[in-house]
């Protein structure tokens, strides 16, 4: 009775299923964490789509025989300011990974609050300016110089809303204790993401309200 | 991270000087008399540098290993076929295609030139250095 009994038993080590697939002791994948490979690949497109924004752009400021002094049309003082918000967001962002990285959710929380908070108010300034220009009758249809600027600052503005909401989902995780000293890499992609983000208003500032 | 241990850098002095290099900018952009290639030249500088300040810093581009550089290398080189593909509109069109005021049929592409525009006494031109309206 027990000899059989024993003859049935399900022995994990013997009747557990086999692998398909070689089994190795390393890791086979790439040297760089997967995640941290797709954004890099991520950005590269999107620097090349900006490319292609800022080239057209060019091309069309360039080509046309006047173009208006942006100054003279845009609130350089205001956007200035908000160039200014943007960056400080974006220290926040890596004060936030360095306190994470240091093991201290606390700090990651304040940082990370502080970056959405500013990014926020980057967003809120940007649709301040367009409810302005558009009551004041400067629309994309209206002629060149409003196209090529909404439709830069555009597309910048919904890539910032969309970090914003990242940063956001960062840190409801983060409030719910999901990142540590050793597992933080969802904050360092956010993080990346949002430099990007950064770094584009930087160019496009320049390009759109000061030349 | 992989490389944190190299990553450690001093965020308040990159933080410092974006926040400089942002003043030195709107300063030099309204300031400056211009249009030219002078003061558009002392932008574009003051721009890279503080891009790759974020680049290299904030991104971490800098310490990071041969496989994220190697992912990044074809950018810069596909941007300057985009460079290359643009330049000769850039440099080298005397036509002047665009009106400011030319727009776009939605439905057709076909450009059409809506009038003239009042542009103001702070018109500058298209084209650098005191070429504005002699085309």
């Amino acid at each position: 009775m027990s000899s059989s009994t024993h003859s049935i038993a399900y022995d994990p080590a013997v009747d557990a299923p086999k692998p398909h697939h070689p089994v190795y002791d390393y890791d086979s994948g790439p040297p760089v964490d997967r995640g941290k490979f797709a954004i890099w690949l991520f950005l590269a497109t999107e620097v090349m789509f900006f490319t292609g924004l800022i080239g057209s752009y060019v091309v069309i400021r360039t080509g046309a025989p006047t173009w208006p002094d942006p100054s003279s049309r845009l609130a350089v003082d205001l956007t200035a300011f908000n160039t200014f918000v943007l960056i400080v967001s974006s220290y926040f962002v890596v004060r936030s990974l360095q306190a994470i990285q240091k093991g201290n959710r606390g700090a990651l929380l304040k940082w990370l609050g502080l970056a959405i908070l500013f990014g926020s108010f980057f967003v809120g300034v940007q649709v301040y300016e367009y409810i302005h220009l558009v009551h004041e009758g400067s629309t994309p249809n209206v002629d060149l110089f409003w196209s090529t600027f909404y439709a830069m600052t555009g597309f910048h503005g919904m890539h910032v809303i969309v970090g914003v909401i990242w940063l956001i989902c960062v840190w409801i995780a983060a409030a719910r204790g999901k990142y540590s000293a050793e597992n933080h890499v969802r904050v360092e992609l956010a993080g990346l993401y949002w430099h990007f983000v950064d770094l584009v208003w930087v160019l496009l500032f320049t390009i759109v309200y000061l030349f | 991270m992989s490389n944190q241990e190299h990553s450690e850098f001093d965020a308040n002095k990159v933080f410092i000087a974006l926040i400089i290099a942002t003043a030195i900018e709107v300063a030099w952009g309204l300031k400056m008399p211009g249009p030219n290639w002078w003061v558009w030249g002392g932008l574009i500088t003051i721009a890279f540098y503080k891009g790759m300040l974020i680049f290299q810093y904030f991104m971490h581009f800098k310490f990071e290993g041969w496989i994220v550089k190697g992912l990044i290398l074809p950018t810069p080189i596909l941007i300057m076929i985009v460079v290359g593909a643009i330049m000769p509109d850039v440099g080298f069109n005397q036509r002047l295609d665009y009106e400011l005021t030319d727009m776009a049929d939605p439905v057709t592409g076909e450009i059409h030139r809506i009038g003239q525009m009042d542009v103001g006494e702070h018109e500058s031109g298209g084209a650098p250095a005191g070429e504005e309206g002699e085309h």
